[in-house]
């Protein structure tokens, strides 16, 4: 049964990708690609990976699809030319087939069963403070990638920020729409509570501050799209701090110990767990920020006053 | 087969599928769906390599590597579809300001 | 204490901080900041190479876990030397960006920059696998977001064109990366180059890396996204693409293919690389030499100085390897050095045709004398860095007895030589009437000017470089 399963959701996946990519239709296929993304969850959910089956649905599914589908109202839907397409499809048939030929070959070479770095994570895991050995790997013992990558989430919205048109102000009668307002209503408290968990949980189970910030930006683009507050703004100094906070935070922890001659990040023992708990809760606000920013406040011009009446 | 080179095959496919379409479509939606795509296949490969162990607990650290990647491959989309979203922008202005437009006036900047 | 692997961390935190602290204070101390930043980043950087090439290789054991199971540092000779590299040339680039961004842009360059400064010197330091992939990730989006700093359509559809690139480009590289911890479960490289062996898993991730970084790099045949994307760029922007931007997945590139994959693979994969190499020395000269504007002249001329770079590989000696670095020190100077002497003649003269710089000579002696100075390196004429760098490949394929090298690198020389003549004779001719040219800062003029002195620099004390290189270069 389970090897059923798994079967048909491998062969489904790329199935299902390659038909993301043909459909002529640009919505359908932004559609099919959440699609997509459900059903690689429940891979990751196979695999045994629950942290990552909550970050991808939540971040690389759930907000990736809410964007690109914020985008297509946006970009024109250019009609493809469809005889170029005709021409280049048994091209990319080939190509595709003979990619993933080379690279199953090296997929059956690979040492059948190998641990990894498994053990020598759990045999250092009480050392770095936290008791789940993902949390452990990603702020501890690799804490130096999750540093770099918060310059990352930061540098994108940057230049997300910078390009996204100048959004107007919330219309005062938007939050008037009764179904919409309940329900942001109702949902605000439960996300907070939910964000709030999902960080102390991180210690010892799957959790974390991306779930958190996530979850919290989930919100955000609630309350962004149904044009209840304007998108987060660099210039407000609210912003600025609730942004900087958690990486300044990291940073004067990674850079602390270099003041009594020991390494980068490298954290006192006793206070690991306390440490990392602290950033993590600060982070889950830069998180949420950065999320919130990639979105636009605004509907396209089509959808607004100009144009249709 | 093992369940976890099952799911590695798939990856890679699912790689090939986005890597091959990333350089067959033009419109920058499509592009940018060819990379998620892509992006999916490595890091079912990843997490796939991590369900190796004889113990049967996977390796932490492909799961560690796989989270930093989706934020990674999160924070390079939200760029691109800012940029295709402000360049349809710009490309819809200069379309209304070279042809007058019908009720002349009245547009905001 | 602030012994050496303190310094390191120092390089990567200094600009870091400077970043989150140039956003935070808001518009009025942006450059104040970022300025604070760069001296203290430039101090730390030059101490690090000092620290090299007094004590030998530097490592540091981030977080103190050690490899495999955290991340570790290492500053060789190489490393040293690239990150003063970057802390001369970057600022030097940022200083002419000051007067030629609007004030709104560069408000929003400086902390870009520093982000992009903290990306590359991690990205040098870093003796991790994965940690590569995330300092590459951070370089390339900073990029994007500096390219389309001026937000105009130019400048977008140069920034998206790169992104659209570089993605494909960092996930070959990642999947590569994947495939070697499946086979050797390390992501350290020094613990790669122990365990790496010869077979398909090895081949495959090689393929995977090297195609990867090629693409960011990029080598021809896969450079198609360079000339629009470093005409499009705003010019500073473009300066430092060309100058350190390209370099940095070069430069992974070249260590992980050294230290790593060399030993296991045939020699006739670096044969191919080579020859790649070498098409396009051709190639981008001959476009170079048969562009209308001036700025796709110089851009295609990165197409012409990357291939020399992968000469490296079919040589594959230490002499090889100095040669190679000696030209991206070099050109990373001269280069940006010729953007910025175009960006002046952009701004002086508001004309981006090849024509445009008739009678410039005379009007803005300090720019036209940067542009020769730097296309003196280009060509690789004594002395310049650019002559040392020819001279030691030169030296290698006569040594390794692959002569048909040798052949490349003349011929580039003399289409180089071609195309620096073209820009230059027409700054002689006399100034067309009706051209107004715009008086432009003092300090535009020379930073193009101190920038093509290094790269002359380099060819007159090359021992100091050379020294520095030999540190810890044992492959």
């Amino acid at each position: 049964m389970d090897v059923l399963l798994d079967g048909v959701l491998a062969l489904c996946l790329p199935l299902l990708a390659w038909l993301v990519l043909r459909t002529e239709s640009l919505s359908q296929a932004v559609v099919l690609f959440v699609a997509f993304g459900l059903l690689s969850a429940l891979g990751w959910a196979r695999l045994e990976a629950p942290d990552i089956a909550l970050v991808e649905s939540a971040v690389g599914t759930g907000l990736t699809g809410a964007l690109l589908m914020h985008t297509l109202s946006w970009t024109e839907e250019t009609p493809p030319d469809i005889r170029a397409r005709g021409r280049r499809r048994p091209w990319a048939l080939l190509a595709v087939a003979a990619s993933t030929l080379m690279l199953g070959w090296a997929v059956l070479a690979l040492p059948a069963d190998s641990p990894g770095l498994g053990p020598l994570v759990e045999a250092r895991r009480e050392e770095s403070g936290v008791k789940h050995p993902v949390t452990a790997v990603l702020l501890n013992f690799r804490g130096y990638d999750t540093l770099l990558e918060i310059a990352v989430l930061l540098v994108a919205a940057l230049g997300a920020r910078a390009v996204n048109p100048r959004s107007e102000r919330p219309t005062p009668d938007a939050g008037d729409d009764p179904l919409t307002g309940e329900l942001f209503r109702m949902m605000m408290p439960a996300l907070l509570l939910v964000a709030g968990y999902l960080v102390w949980v991180g210690d010892h189970g799957p959790g974390g501050a991306f779930q958190a910030g996530a979850i919290l930006a989930g919100g955000g683009v609630v309350a962004l799209l149904t044009m209840r507050m304007g998108p987060p703004r660099l210039s407000s100094w609210q912003v600025r701090w609730a942004l900087l906070t958690g990486p300044m935070l990291f940073i004067g922890v990674a850079v602390a110990p270099l003041f009594t001659g020991r390494r980068l990040l490298e954290l006192p023992r006793p206070y690991a767990g306390t440490l990392i708990f602290v950033v993590e809760l600060a982070l889950t606000v830069t998180i949420a920020m950065v999320l919130l920013m990639f979105f636009p406040g605004t509907r396209p011009p089509r959808a607004g006053a100009e144009g249709e009446p | 087969m093992n369940p976890w080179a099952v799911y590695a095959l798939s990856g890679v496919a699912m790689f090939s599928v986005g890597l091959v379409g990333l350089f067959s479509h033009q419109h920058v939606v499509k592009r940018i769906l060819a990379s998620n795509i892509a992006g999916s296949g490595v890091l079912i490969v990843l997490v796939a390599l991590a369900r190796r162990a004889p113990s049967g607990v996977p390796d932490p650290v492909p799961h560690a590597l796989v989270l930093t990647g989706i934020v990674v491959s999160v924070s390079s989309t939200a760029l691109g579809v800012a940029l295709a979203r402000r360049m349809a922008r710009l490309r819809a202005d200069a379309a209304r300001a070279s042809e007058p437009p019908p009720g002349s006036g009245g547009e905001g900047p | 204490m602030m012994g050496g692997t303190a310094l390191m961390a120092w390089s990567v935190a200094l600009p870091l901080i400077g970043a989150v602290l140039s956003l935070l204070v808001g518009r009025a101390g942006v450059r104040l900041v970022a300025g604070v930043a760069s001296v203290a980043t430039l101090i730390a950087s030059s101490l690090v190479a000092w620290e090299v090439s007094t004590q030998g290789v530097l490592r540091q054991q981030l977080g103190g876990w050690g490899a495999p199971l955290g991340i570790e540092w290492r500053a060789d000779g190489l490393a040293a030397l690239m990150l003063l590299t970057i802390a001369v040339v970057g600022p030097l680039i940022s200083v002419h960006a000051l007067d030629h961004l609007g004030d709104r842009e560069d408000r929003e360059f400086l902390p870009l920059w520093l982000f992009i400064w903290c990306a590359l010197n991690a990205l040098v330091l870093s003796a991790d696998a994965f940690n590569l992939y995330v300092t590459l990730e951070l370089t390339t989006l900073g990029a994007v977001s500096l390219i389309v700093v001026r937000r105009d359509l130019p400048g977008l559809d140069a920034g998206l064109r790169y992104l659209l690139f570089a993605l494909p480009g960092s996930l070959c590289y990642l999947l590569g990366i994947a495939f070697l911890y499946g086979a050797y479960a390390t992501l350290d490289v020094g613990m790669l180059a122990q365990r790496v062996q010869s077979g398909p898993v090895t081949w495959v991730a090689a393929g995977l890396v090297t195609v990867g970084l090629c693409l960011k790099t990029p080598l021809f045949p896969l450079h198609v996204w360079l000339p629009p994307t470093y005409t499009g760029a705003p010019t500073p922007v473009t300066a430092l693409l060309s100058a350190l931007i390209s370099k940095g997945s070069f430069y992974v590139l070249l260590r992980l293919w050294l230290e790593v994959f060399a030993p296991v693979l045939d020699a006739e994969v670096g044969q191919l690389l080579g020859l790649l190499g070498a098409v396009a020395v051709l190639w981008g000269s001959v476009l170079a030499l048969s562009q209308t504007q001036l700025k796709r002249v110089v851009a295609y001329s990165s197409v012409a100085q990357i291939g020399y770079m992968f000469l490296v590989f079919p040589m594959a000696t230490s002499g090889a390897r100095a040669g190679v670095i000696y030209l991206v020190v070099s050109h990373a100077a001269a280069k940006a050095s010729m953007f910025v002497a175009v960006g002046n003649i952009h701004q002086a003269v508001g004309i981006t045709e090849l024509g445009g710089v008739q009678g410039l000579a005379y009007r803005m002696p300090f720019t036209f004398l940067a542009m020769a100075l730097g296309g003196i390196s280009l060509i690789g004429i004594p002395p310049s860095g650019g002559f040392i760098a020819k001279w030691l490949l030169l030296n290698e394929s006569i040594g390794t007895q692959q002569w048909w090298w040798a052949l490349v690198l003349l011929g580039g020389s003399l289409l180089a030589a071609a195309y620096v003549f073209r820009i230059l004779r027409g700054s002689f001719l006399p100034l067309p009437p009706g051209v107004t040219v715009r008086s432009i800062p003092l300090g535009n003029e020379l930073a193009p000017l101190a920038l093509a002195l290094i790269a002359l620099l380099l060819g007159l004390v090359p021992w100091f470089p050379l020294d520095l290189l030999a540190v810890g270069a044992s492959r």
